[in-house]
Protein backbone atom coordinates (compact mmCIF):
# COMPACT_ATOMS: atom_id res chain seq x y z
CA UNK A 1 0.00 0.00 0.00
CA UNK A 2 1.72 3.10 -1.08
CA UNK A 3 2.15 6.46 0.80
CA UNK A 4 -0.70 8.20 -1.11
CA UNK A 5 -3.40 5.62 -0.29
CA UNK A 6 -2.42 6.00 3.78
CA UNK A 7 -2.41 9.63 3.20
CA UNK A 8 -6.03 10.21 2.24
CA UNK A 9 -7.75 7.80 4.28
CA UNK A 10 -6.39 10.12 7.31
CA UNK A 11 -8.93 12.70 5.87
CA UNK A 12 -11.36 10.62 4.19
CA UNK A 13 -11.43 8.93 7.49
CA UNK A 14 -12.23 12.09 9.11
CA UNK A 15 -14.98 13.34 6.80
CA UNK A 16 -17.03 10.06 7.27
CA UNK A 17 -16.92 10.18 10.95
CA UNK A 18 -17.94 13.10 10.57
CA UNK A 19 -20.55 12.20 8.33
CA UNK A 20 -21.81 9.66 10.41
CA UNK A 21 -22.62 11.41 13.35
CA UNK A 22 -24.44 14.26 10.96
CA UNK A 23 -28.63 14.26 10.62
CA UNK A 24 -30.29 16.77 8.48
CA UNK A 25 -31.30 18.08 5.09
CA UNK A 26 -29.03 15.91 2.91
CA UNK A 27 -27.65 19.06 0.69
CA UNK A 28 -26.99 21.00 3.77
CA UNK A 29 -24.89 17.70 4.89
CA UNK A 30 -23.49 17.25 2.21
CA UNK A 31 -22.26 20.83 1.50
CA UNK A 32 -20.44 20.64 4.92
CA UNK A 33 -18.61 17.94 4.38
CA UNK A 34 -17.73 18.94 1.14
CA UNK A 35 -16.46 22.65 2.78
CA UNK A 36 -14.62 20.49 6.10
CA UNK A 37 -13.04 17.84 2.98
CA UNK A 38 -11.97 21.47 1.06
CA UNK A 39 -10.30 22.88 4.19
CA UNK A 40 -8.50 19.89 5.30
CA UNK A 41 -6.83 20.03 2.00
CA UNK A 42 -6.02 23.20 1.66
CA UNK A 43 -4.29 23.00 5.35
CA UNK A 44 -2.75 19.87 4.28
CA UNK A 45 -1.22 21.87 0.90
CA UNK A 46 0.05 24.74 3.67
CA UNK A 47 1.78 21.98 5.94
CA UNK A 48 3.04 20.15 3.11
CA UNK A 49 4.75 23.70 1.96
CA UNK A 50 5.83 24.48 5.33
CA UNK A 51 8.02 21.01 4.91
CA UNK A 52 6.02 18.08 6.87
CA UNK A 53 5.61 15.00 4.75
CA UNK A 54 2.18 14.52 2.60
CA UNK A 55 1.05 12.16 5.86
CA UNK A 56 2.01 13.90 8.80
CA UNK A 57 0.49 17.55 7.11
CA UNK A 58 -3.14 15.51 7.00
CA UNK A 59 -3.13 14.34 10.56
CA UNK A 60 -1.82 18.09 11.48
CA UNK A 61 -4.60 19.39 9.72
CA UNK A 62 -7.35 17.12 11.41
CA UNK A 63 -6.01 17.64 14.80
CA UNK A 64 -6.15 21.17 13.88
CA UNK A 65 -9.47 20.83 13.06
CA UNK A 66 -10.79 19.75 16.30
CA UNK A 67 -11.94 16.58 17.94
CA UNK A 68 -14.41 15.14 15.63
CA UNK A 69 -17.05 14.69 18.44
CA UNK A 70 -16.83 17.95 19.70
CA UNK A 71 -16.92 19.83 15.75
CA UNK A 72 -19.60 17.41 14.54
CA UNK A 73 -21.75 18.49 17.71
CA UNK A 74 -21.40 22.30 16.40
CA UNK A 75 -22.25 21.34 13.08
CA UNK A 76 -25.31 19.35 14.32
CA UNK A 77 -26.65 22.61 16.02
CA UNK A 78 -26.21 24.41 12.57
CA UNK A 79 -27.46 21.72 10.79
CA UNK A 80 -31.14 20.92 13.47
CA UNK A 81 -31.52 25.18 13.49
CA UNK A 82 -31.53 25.06 9.17
CA UNK A 83 -33.76 21.97 9.27
CA UNK A 84 -36.00 23.95 11.59
CA UNK A 85 -36.14 27.03 9.33
CA UNK A 86 -37.12 24.74 6.07
CA UNK A 87 -39.95 23.42 7.81
CA UNK A 88 -41.34 26.49 9.47
CA UNK A 89 -41.11 27.88 5.86
CA UNK A 90 -42.97 25.04 4.98
CA UNK A 91 -45.97 25.30 7.30
CA UNK A 92 -46.35 28.83 7.02
CA UNK A 93 -46.54 28.70 2.79
CA UNK A 94 -48.82 25.41 2.82
CA UNK A 95 -50.71 25.55 5.86
CA UNK A 96 -52.70 28.81 4.22
CA UNK A 97 -52.96 27.30 0.92
CA UNK A 98 -54.42 24.23 2.06
CA UNK A 99 -57.13 25.69 3.76
CA UNK A 100 -57.45 27.63 0.75
CA UNK A 101 -57.10 25.10 -2.19
CA UNK A 102 -59.94 22.94 0.81
CA UNK A 103 -62.29 25.82 0.65
CA UNK A 104 -61.88 26.23 -3.26
CA UNK A 105 -62.44 22.59 -4.19
CA UNK A 106 -65.32 22.66 -1.87
CA UNK A 107 -67.10 25.37 -3.21
CA UNK A 108 -66.36 23.90 -6.77
CA UNK A 109 -67.87 20.45 -5.78
CA UNK A 110 -70.72 21.10 -3.03
CA UNK A 111 -71.41 24.27 -2.68
CA UNK A 112 -72.26 26.37 0.30
CA UNK A 113 -72.33 23.93 3.42
CA UNK A 114 -75.56 22.86 3.52
CA UNK A 115 -77.65 23.62 6.57
CA UNK A 116 -78.04 20.97 9.31
CA UNK A 117 -81.85 19.69 9.52
CA UNK A 118 -81.79 22.16 13.00
CA UNK A 119 -79.38 24.82 13.66
CA UNK A 120 -75.74 23.66 14.94
CA UNK A 121 -75.21 23.85 18.61
CA UNK A 122 -73.11 26.83 19.18
CA UNK A 123 -70.47 24.47 20.72
CA UNK A 124 -70.04 22.73 16.82
CA UNK A 125 -70.08 26.13 14.97
CA UNK A 126 -66.95 26.96 17.68
CA UNK A 127 -65.06 24.24 16.81
CA UNK A 128 -65.90 24.99 13.02
CA UNK A 129 -64.33 28.82 13.88
CA UNK A 130 -61.16 27.45 15.18
CA UNK A 131 -60.66 24.58 12.62
CA UNK A 132 -60.85 27.20 10.66
CA UNK A 133 -58.35 29.65 12.30
CA UNK A 134 -56.25 27.23 12.55
CA UNK A 135 -54.17 27.20 10.07
CA UNK A 136 -53.87 30.41 9.24
CA UNK A 137 -52.58 31.00 13.17
CA UNK A 138 -50.45 27.97 12.94
CA UNK A 139 -49.08 29.80 9.89
CA UNK A 140 -48.74 33.55 11.76
CA UNK A 141 -46.69 31.34 14.63
CA UNK A 142 -44.43 30.02 12.31
CA UNK A 143 -43.65 32.78 10.33
CA UNK A 144 -43.23 35.02 13.88
CA UNK A 145 -40.70 31.87 14.83
CA UNK A 146 -38.47 32.33 11.51
CA UNK A 147 -38.65 36.42 12.25
CA UNK A 148 -37.27 35.97 15.61
CA UNK A 149 -34.83 33.27 14.72
CA UNK A 150 -32.84 35.70 12.85
CA UNK A 151 -33.28 38.05 15.44
CA UNK A 152 -31.71 35.57 17.69
CA UNK A 153 -29.35 34.02 15.62
CA UNK A 154 -26.23 35.41 17.11
CA UNK A 155 -27.05 35.72 20.58
CA UNK A 156 -29.07 32.72 21.42
CA UNK A 157 -27.56 29.12 22.02
CA UNK A 158 -27.89 27.48 18.49
CA UNK A 159 -28.66 24.36 20.20
CA UNK A 160 -31.61 25.89 22.73
CA UNK A 161 -32.78 27.66 18.96
CA UNK A 162 -32.98 24.34 17.28
CA UNK A 163 -35.39 22.74 19.79
CA UNK A 164 -37.42 26.16 20.38
CA UNK A 165 -38.19 25.47 16.14
CA UNK A 166 -38.62 22.31 16.58
CA UNK A 167 -40.83 23.02 19.30
CA UNK A 168 -43.24 25.23 17.54
CA UNK A 169 -42.92 23.52 14.29
CA UNK A 170 -44.51 20.46 16.36
CA UNK A 171 -46.90 22.74 17.95
CA UNK A 172 -48.15 24.36 14.77
CA UNK A 173 -48.77 20.60 13.10
CA UNK A 174 -50.32 20.14 16.15
CA UNK A 175 -53.06 22.81 16.67
CA UNK A 176 -53.74 22.26 12.25
CA UNK A 177 -54.14 18.38 13.50
CA UNK A 178 -56.16 18.90 16.57
CA UNK A 179 -58.84 21.46 14.60
CA UNK A 180 -59.45 18.30 11.79
CA UNK A 181 -59.95 15.67 14.26
CA UNK A 182 -62.16 18.11 16.36
CA UNK A 183 -64.03 18.96 13.51
CA UNK A 184 -64.79 15.22 12.10
CA UNK A 185 -65.03 14.25 15.32
CA UNK A 186 -68.04 17.23 16.37
CA UNK A 187 -69.53 15.83 12.52
CA UNK A 188 -69.85 12.48 13.48
CA UNK A 189 -71.38 12.96 16.31
CA UNK A 190 -73.90 15.23 14.75
CA UNK A 191 -74.63 14.37 11.46
CA UNK A 192 -71.81 11.26 10.87
CA UNK A 193 -74.11 10.91 6.88
CA UNK A 194 -72.19 14.31 6.38
CA UNK A 195 -68.76 12.72 6.39
CA UNK A 196 -69.27 10.93 3.88
CA UNK A 197 -71.85 12.72 1.43
CA UNK A 198 -69.08 12.84 -1.38
CA UNK A 199 -66.35 10.93 -3.00
CA UNK A 200 -64.58 13.83 -4.42
CA UNK A 201 -64.82 15.86 -1.37
CA UNK A 202 -63.42 12.57 0.79
CA UNK A 203 -60.05 12.30 -1.82
CA UNK A 204 -60.17 16.00 -1.10
CA UNK A 205 -59.86 15.23 2.65
CA UNK A 206 -57.07 12.52 2.41
CA UNK A 207 -54.70 14.71 0.49
CA UNK A 208 -55.25 17.66 3.30
CA UNK A 209 -54.40 14.51 5.76
CA UNK A 210 -52.02 13.27 3.81
CA UNK A 211 -50.67 16.65 3.55
CA UNK A 212 -50.68 17.39 7.08
CA UNK A 213 -49.50 13.83 7.91
CA UNK A 214 -46.52 14.78 5.52
CA UNK A 215 -45.51 18.62 7.79
CA UNK A 216 -45.87 16.52 11.26
CA UNK A 217 -43.38 13.96 9.82
CA UNK A 218 -41.41 17.03 9.05
CA UNK A 219 -41.84 18.74 12.40
CA UNK A 220 -40.76 15.28 14.47
CA UNK A 221 -37.33 14.96 12.40
CA UNK A 222 -36.72 18.43 13.37
CA UNK A 223 -36.96 17.31 16.67
CA UNK A 224 -34.90 14.62 16.22
CA UNK A 225 -31.90 16.82 14.93
CA UNK A 226 -32.35 19.15 17.27
CA UNK A 227 -31.97 16.51 20.51
CA UNK A 228 -29.52 13.95 18.54
CA UNK A 229 -26.31 13.80 20.34
CA UNK A 230 -23.50 13.79 17.73
CA UNK B 1 -4.94 32.76 23.58
CA UNK B 2 -6.81 29.86 24.54
CA UNK B 3 -10.05 29.02 22.43
CA UNK B 4 -12.46 29.32 25.47
CA UNK B 5 -11.33 33.12 25.52
CA UNK B 6 -11.83 33.63 21.92
CA UNK B 7 -15.22 31.87 21.79
CA UNK B 8 -17.23 34.76 22.67
CA UNK B 9 -15.50 37.13 20.06
CA UNK B 10 -15.28 34.52 17.12
CA UNK B 11 -18.54 36.35 15.34
CA UNK B 12 -16.45 40.03 15.12
CA UNK B 13 -13.50 38.19 14.21
CA UNK B 14 -14.57 36.41 11.26
CA UNK B 15 -16.48 39.89 10.24
CA UNK B 16 -13.27 41.43 10.57
CA UNK B 17 -11.71 38.93 8.19
CA UNK B 18 -14.34 39.36 5.85
CA UNK B 19 -14.26 42.98 5.68
CA UNK B 20 -13.74 44.38 1.95
CA UNK B 21 -12.99 40.85 1.12
CA UNK B 22 -15.00 37.41 -0.52
CA UNK B 23 -12.83 34.60 1.52
CA UNK B 24 -13.21 30.55 1.16
CA UNK B 25 -12.98 29.10 4.97
CA UNK B 26 -9.80 28.49 4.71
CA UNK B 27 -8.82 31.75 3.66
CA UNK B 28 -10.13 33.38 6.48
CA UNK B 29 -8.75 30.49 8.62
CA UNK B 30 -5.19 31.54 7.25
CA UNK B 31 -6.52 35.37 7.33
CA UNK B 32 -7.48 35.18 10.80
CA UNK B 33 -4.11 33.39 11.85
CA UNK B 34 -2.01 35.89 9.88
CA UNK B 35 -3.18 39.45 11.47
CA UNK B 36 -2.97 37.42 15.22
CA UNK B 37 0.24 36.52 14.22
CA UNK B 38 -0.85 32.72 15.01
CA UNK B 39 -1.48 33.91 18.43
CA UNK B 40 -5.34 32.34 17.94
CA UNK B 41 -5.31 29.05 18.94
CA UNK B 42 -9.11 27.63 17.90
CA UNK B 43 -10.21 24.53 16.45
CA UNK B 44 -10.33 25.60 12.68
CA UNK B 45 -13.56 23.56 12.46
CA UNK B 46 -15.45 26.02 14.97
CA UNK B 47 -15.20 28.53 12.52
CA UNK B 48 -17.83 26.85 10.11
CA UNK B 49 -20.34 26.46 12.33
CA UNK B 50 -20.05 30.22 13.24
CA UNK B 51 -20.06 31.53 9.25
CA UNK B 52 -23.61 29.76 8.91
CA UNK B 53 -24.78 31.55 12.36
CA UNK B 54 -23.84 34.86 10.52
CA UNK B 55 -25.20 33.67 7.53
CA UNK B 56 -28.65 33.36 9.36
CA UNK B 57 -28.10 35.88 11.19
CA UNK B 58 -27.89 38.09 8.00
CA UNK B 59 -24.68 39.42 8.44
CA UNK B 60 -22.91 37.15 5.96
CA UNK B 61 -23.98 35.44 2.64
CA UNK B 62 -21.93 32.85 0.72
CA UNK B 63 -22.07 31.27 -2.88
CA UNK B 64 -20.33 28.33 -4.27
CA UNK B 65 -17.82 29.81 -6.99
CA UNK B 66 -14.03 28.61 -8.37
CA UNK B 67 -11.24 29.89 -6.93
CA UNK B 68 -8.05 28.69 -8.43
CA UNK B 69 -9.85 26.20 -10.47
CA UNK B 70 -11.40 24.56 -7.32
CA UNK B 71 -15.24 24.97 -6.35
CA UNK B 72 -15.12 26.80 -3.30
CA UNK B 73 -17.90 28.10 -0.66
CA UNK B 74 -17.06 31.51 -0.42
CA UNK B 75 -18.54 34.01 2.05
CA UNK B 76 -18.86 38.08 1.99
CA UNK B 77 -20.46 40.36 4.51
CA UNK B 78 -23.66 41.68 3.49
CA UNK B 79 -24.72 45.67 4.51
CA UNK B 80 -26.17 44.42 7.72
CA UNK B 81 -23.02 42.54 8.46
CA UNK B 82 -20.99 45.48 7.59
CA UNK B 83 -23.02 47.43 10.53
CA UNK B 84 -23.08 44.77 12.78
CA UNK B 85 -19.12 45.10 12.27
CA UNK B 86 -18.77 48.58 13.43
CA UNK B 87 -21.06 47.94 16.03
CA UNK B 88 -18.71 45.30 17.26
CA UNK B 89 -15.63 47.63 17.07
CA UNK B 90 -17.23 50.61 18.69
CA UNK B 91 -18.35 48.16 21.71
CA UNK B 92 -14.84 47.17 22.02
CA UNK B 93 -12.87 50.47 21.83
CA UNK B 94 -15.34 51.26 24.83
CA UNK B 95 -14.57 48.28 26.58
CA UNK B 96 -10.87 48.40 26.35
CA UNK B 97 -10.77 51.86 26.95
CA UNK B 98 -12.42 51.17 30.44
CA UNK B 99 -10.51 48.44 31.14
CA UNK B 100 -7.69 49.76 30.43
CA UNK B 101 -8.50 52.62 32.63
CA UNK B 102 -8.44 50.50 35.25
CA UNK B 103 -5.48 47.64 34.38
CA UNK B 104 -3.23 49.85 32.59
CA UNK B 105 -2.97 52.61 35.07
CA UNK B 106 0.13 51.04 37.64
CA UNK B 107 -2.92 51.54 40.53
CA UNK B 108 -2.95 54.62 41.55
CA UNK B 109 -5.88 54.52 43.86
CA UNK B 110 -3.69 52.20 45.61
CA UNK B 111 -0.73 54.56 46.09
CA UNK B 112 -2.79 57.82 46.95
Amino acid sequence: MGPDVIDHRVIDRYVTDLGSRLRGSKRQVRDLLAETRDSLSDATEAHVESGLTEQEAQRRAVAEFGPVKEIANEYQAELAVAYGTRTLIWLAVVLPLLHMAWEFVRMLLIGPWQDFGTVPPQWYLFIAKANDLAGGVASGIALVALVLGRVLARTCDTRLLARLGAGVALGAVGMVLAGNLAIIAATAHLDPARLLQSVPMSVASLITWTVIVRLGLLARRCLSCATIVA
Amino acid sequence: MKPDALRGHLDALLLATLDGEQLHGYAIIEALQQLSGGALDLPTGTVYPALRRLERAGHVTSDWSTVGGRKRRTYRLTSAGQRALSAERTAWREFTTVIDGVLGGGGGWART
